[in-house]
């Protein structure tokens, strides 16, 4: 019975610990779009039928990641369901608390302008959530292989790769997306440079997967026996998902929005190397 | 795969609030999204009483947007006709008026309003 009690005791302790995890990391994340007035623009701008959108991808993401590379190694596809509605839940509270703070929510102001405000948010929140409950921990707890058991077939780690990777392009990407600095570098810069940014995204996506002893890159590299081959082939998935993800965060952000299409395609490559950098760090740093 | 999802009354309280909290969120969204229509912005300047200031009097206006889609960069024009004197205008700009919302804020004028007529109206906007 004692016995008992104090595992109970112990493990409402780490359930708090999980949470505090999920809020920080949600927070560590996010601030910067927290603390960006076009994102609270955003909010208001974006058609409801757009914030749907944006929130069942984000859904979907979470999903994915808890899939992959979650907190717990013995979940079942229920439990991984239940985790991210969790991981949304939070992130919607969090999100809203933040713009109460910041005076950009209160009650004088209409719902949809409030709901807005804080599902752009929310959706980056929850991502922080989940990588922040699942990586931020010490040793032991939390940091053992994640995602569902059997998930070594080759198949299979082409999706997770997809999936993670995509959880990083967004999360990195969507603190710069909805500035106008990234509308003004694809104004400005000249068809040769945004090659060049391009080119660079490239290159530091395979330097990153393969080259610099990055964090988990050692097991990828030790992967599949892997000649230039698998190598180029990682490098353009790694790529084609940054772009994607860059893409549907620029057009929800209005930035497609009467551009032509040299503009759009500039744009998405200039977003496209933070896109880059996220599914290529970010995934090797979210699965650690 | 399917197996029985354990968590402790902590763990289930959250989920509870979570799952509320985002069945709200879907709830709303979807509502709005079935009901919002495809007005442009539409947009009505409201005038309030002049209240004496120092150099002058202030009066309040509050610009209504009952459209479906936020204006930018409102431009907004308050003229005083006072009889036997120049007309007297004076405006501002608001940032933005998300749909379905207000924005408040005041003009100024030398003279005093109330012994002339007010009229306001949004000169231009932009969509965002």
């Amino acid at each position: 019975m004692a016995k008992a009690r104090e595992g109970d005791e112990r493990s409402y302790a780490r359930s708090l610990r999980e949470y505090a995890r999920g809020v920080v990391g949600g927070l560590l994340f996010s601030l910067p779009l927290l603390y960006t007035m076009e994102v609270w623009w955003a909010g208001f701008i974006a058609r409801p039928f757009n914030l749907l959108l944006y929130l069942s991808v984000g859904f979907l993401l979470l999903f994915g990641y808890n899939r992959y590379a979650g907190l717990h190694k013995d979940a079942s596809w229920l439990e991984v369901g239940f985790e991210a509605v969790e991981e949304m839940g939070l992130g919607i509270l969090v999100a809203a608390g933040i713009l109460w703070l910041l005076g950009q929510i209160d009650g004088t102001m209409p719902v949809n302008e409030i709901m807005g405000k804080t599902v752009v948010e929310a959706v980056t929140v929850a991502i922080g959530v989940s990588v922040g409950s699942a990586q931020l921990a010490t040793g032991g707890e939390g940091k053992d292989e994640g995602g569902m058991e059997g998930d070594d077939s080759p198949t299979q780690g082409v999706i997770s790769q997809v999936v993670l990777g995509a959880c990083g392009a967004v999360l990195f990407a969507s603190n710069v997306a909805p500035t106008e600095e990234i509308v003004l570098i694809a104004i400005e810069s000249s068809p040769w440079k945004i090659l060049g940014l391009a080119l660079l995204s490239l290159a530091m996506a395979a330097v990153i997967l393969f080259y610099s002893d990055f964090t988990g890159s050692d097991r990828l590299r030790r992967g599949d026996g892997d000649g230039p081959g698998t190598m180029v082939l990682r490098t353009a998935v790694n790529y084609a998902v940054a772009l994607a993800a860059s893409a549907f965060i620029l057009w929800f952000f209005g930035r497609f929005d009467g551009m032509s299409f040299s503009v759009c395609m500039a744009q998405t490559v200039a977003l496209g190397v933070a896109a880059s950098l996220g599914a290529s760090a970010g995934r090797l740093l979210l699965q650690a | 795969m399917s197996k029985k999802v354990e968590k402790n009354p902590l763990e289930w309280t959250v989920f509870a609030v979570s799952l509320a909290v985002v069945l709200a969120t879907l709830g709303y969204l979807v509502y709005d999204a079935a009901t919002v229509r495809d007005a442009k912005p539409d947009l009505r300047v409201e005038l309030g009483r002049p209240e004496p200031r120092s150099g002058g009097f202030a009066v309040p206006v509050t610009v209504h947007n009952r459209g479906d889609e936020t204006a930018e960069g409102v431009h907004v024009e308050v003229t005083l006709e006072t009889p036997g004197a120049e007309p007297e205008r004076a405006e501002y700009n608001v940032v933005f008026i998300p749909r379905q919302s207000k924005r408040e804020g005041w003009v100024t004028f030398r003279s005093d309003p109330s012994r002339g007529r007010l009229t306001g109206r949004a000169m231009g906007y932009e969509k965002p």
